[in-house]
C-alpha cells in the first residue's frame, strides 16, 4: 500500500505545469500507481481552469484565425481520424514516462556501478538542474550514507527499501530535504528499483562524486568517474 | 468520438446555477468540437477559436519578463489552436470538460514552448548543441488520465461548481498565490523567493486556499 504521498505543494505545481520536468517525472509516476492522487490532480486541473476561463480577453485579430487555417490546410491529411485509435496498451511494468525515457529496457541503459550492490542510471529528461535517475539496488543491497546538497525525490518502482525513519513500496513518493543524512537498503527478498531526482546545479559537485568519493577506498571503481559529468 | 456516447446525460453542466460563463456554455462546446472532430467543421472551429483564443492569448502573457511577450502570444495561440484541430477526435467530454481539456492543452504548450525557449537560449551561450534536448514528451509526463468513471464527471462538475462559486471568497493573499502558481508558470519555490516570503508561507497559504475550496486535505 502507499503510504507515502507528495504534498500540496507538489500536485498544485504539477497540476498548474509550474513543477520542473524533472519533479514532474516523479508525481506522475507516483500517479501512476496512486489512484487517490489521481482524484486531486483532476480536481487541481479544474482549478486551473476556472482561473484559465477567468482571464480578461486578451485581443485577438481575424488574421491569427486566417494564418492558422493556411496552416491546417497546408497540412498532409495522413493523420486524419487516427487520434481515435489508441493501440492496445502495451504490457509494462514501467510507468509511461519511464518506459518512454528507457525504451522500456532497463539492460540497454547505461549503468553505473556504486559499490557492488548499486547501479545507477542517469535519465534525460531536459532539466539541467537536477539530475534523474534510474537506481537499482541489489536485494539486502544498500546505498551508501550520503547527504544532499539538494532536496531529493525518490519514487519507488519495484521492491522495498527502508531507512532509519520506515519501510517503503512501490509508489511511495519519498522527499528528502538537504541536510537529511539516510541510507536506504533494499529488502533482502526483492531487488529494487527507483526512480529518483536530485536538486542541484550542474556545476555543483555530484551526488554520484561524492557517493563514489566515499566508496572508492573498499571497492573497485570502474573507469566512470570521467564519464558524461 | 464515440456518436454512441450520451452527452446529454453526462453534461448537464448547462444546469448548474451560478456557474461561469464558459461553463454553462459547456454543453455547446461539447458540440462544437463533435463537429470539428467528425465533420472538420470550420464554422464549429472558428466558434472554439473565438471563444478560447483570447484566454490562450492573456495566459501566454501572464509568463514575466518574455522577451517577446507578443510573438510568444501568438506562438502559444498558434499551437494550442492546431492541436485543438487535430486532436478534436481524442477529446472525450467523459474526461474532461472542454474548458478544462482545452486549458491542459495551452498548459502543456506553454511548457514546451518555454523549454524550447530556454534550451535555445543555452545553447547560444554554450555555442553547441547540447544532448540535453530530452526525448520524454511532456503528454507523457502531463498525462491525461484515461480511468474514467461516470461518478468522475459528476464529481468534477460538483468541483467545478464549488471553486466558482468559492474563489470570490478566498482572502486576496490566497488568491493571490493561486494566480502565480496556475497562471504566472511559477512553482511554490519560486513564488516565495519573488515575495521574499519563506516557502512555508507560500505553501501554507496555498493549502488553506484549497481547503477553502474544499479541493484537496493533505494527509
Amino acid at each position: 500500500m502507499i503510504r507515502y504521498h507528495p504534498d500540496a505543494r507538489f500536485l498544485t505545481d504539477y497540476a498548474a505545469g509550474s513543477l520542473p520536468t524533472s519533479q514532474a517525472l516523479c508525481v506522475a509516476t507516483h500517479l501512476h500507481y496512486c489512484a487517490s492522487c489521481r482524484v486531486k490532480i483532476r480536481d487541481l486541473t479544474e482549478l486551473g481552469a476556472e482561473l484559465f476561463s477567468r482571464q480578461p480577453a486578451a485581443a485577438v485579430e481575424g488574421a491569427e484565425f486566417d494564418r492558422l487555417m493556411q496552416r491546417i490546410d497546408s497540412q498532409p491529411a495522413a493523420a486524419e481520424g487516427s487520434a481515435t485509435i489508441r493501440p492496445i496498451n502495451v504490457v509494462s511494468i514501467l510507468p509511461r514516462a519511464v518506459h518512454k525515457l528507457t525504451n522500456g529496457n532497463l539492460n540497454e541503459l547505461h549503468w553505473r556501478r556504486i559499490g557492488r550492490n548499486v547501479r545507477l542510471s542517469r535519465l534525460n529528461v531536459g532539466d539541467r538542474q537536477r539530475e534523474t535517475s534510474l537506481l537499482f539496488i541489489k536485494a539486502g543491497g544498500s546505498v551508501p550514507e550520503h547527504k544532499h546538497k539538494g532536496d531529493e525525490i525518490t519514487v519507488i518502482l519495484r521492491g522495498s527499501f527502508s531507512d532509519r525513519e520506515d519501510k517503503y513500496a512501490v509508489g511511495d513518493f519519498i522527499v528528502r530535504t538537504r541536510r537529511e543524512t539516510h541510507r536506504p537498503v533494499a529488502s533482502q527478498d526483492q531487488d529494487c528499483l527507483c526512480l529518483t531526482t536530485l536538486d542541484e546545479p550542474i556545476e555543483m559537485s555530484n551526488w554520484l562524486l561524492r557517493l563514489g568519493l566515499s566508496v572508492i577506498n573498499r571497492f573497485s571503481w570502474p573507469q566512470a568517474q570521467h564519464q558524461a559529468y | 468520438m464515440n456518436p454512441s456516447r450520451n452527452r446529454t446525460m453526462e453534461f448537464d453542466v448547462d444546469q448548474l446555477d451560478g456557474a461561469g460563463a464558459s461553463d454553462v456554455r459547456s454543453g455547446h462546446w461539447v458540440d462544437c468540437l463533435s463537429r470539428v472532430a467528425i465533420q472538420r467543421d470550420r464554422t464549429a472551429f472558428r466558434e472554439v477559436f473565438d471563444h478560447f483564443a483570447p484566454m490562450v492569448k492573456s495566459f501566454a502573457y501572464k509568463v514575466p519578463s518574455l522577451e517577446q511577450p507578443d510573438q510568444f502570444a501568438e506562438d502559444l495561440l498558434q499551437e494550442t489552436m492546431l492541436k485543438v484541430w487535430t486532436k478534436a477526435a481524442s477529446f472525450d467530454p467523459k474526461l474532461a470538460s472542454p474548458s478544462t481539456w482545452i486549458f491542459t492543452i495551452a498548459r502543456n504548450m506553454r511548457i514546451d514552448l518555454l523549454r524550447k525557449q530556454a534550451r535555445h537560449v543555452v545553447n547560444m551561450v554554450s555555442m553547441h548543441a547540447e544532448d540535453e534536448d530530452g526525448e520524454v514528451d511532456l503528454e507523457d509526463i502531463w498525462f491525461e488520465d484515461e480511468n474514467s468513471d461516470v461518478f468522475n464527471v459528476l464529481a468534477q462538475q460538483r468541483s467545478r461548481r464549488q471553486i466558482h462559486d468559492s474563489l470570490k471568497t478566498l482572502p486576496p493573499e490566497q488568491a493571490y498565490v493561486l494566480e502565480k502558481v496556475y497562471m504566472e508558470d511559477k512553482s511554490h519555490s519560486e513564488v516565495a523567493a519573488e515575495l521574499s516570503l519563506p516557502l512555508g508561507t507560500v505553501k501554507s497559504r496555498v493549502r488553506l486556499a484549497l481547503s477553502k475550496l474544499k479541493l484537496i486535505v493533505d494527509r
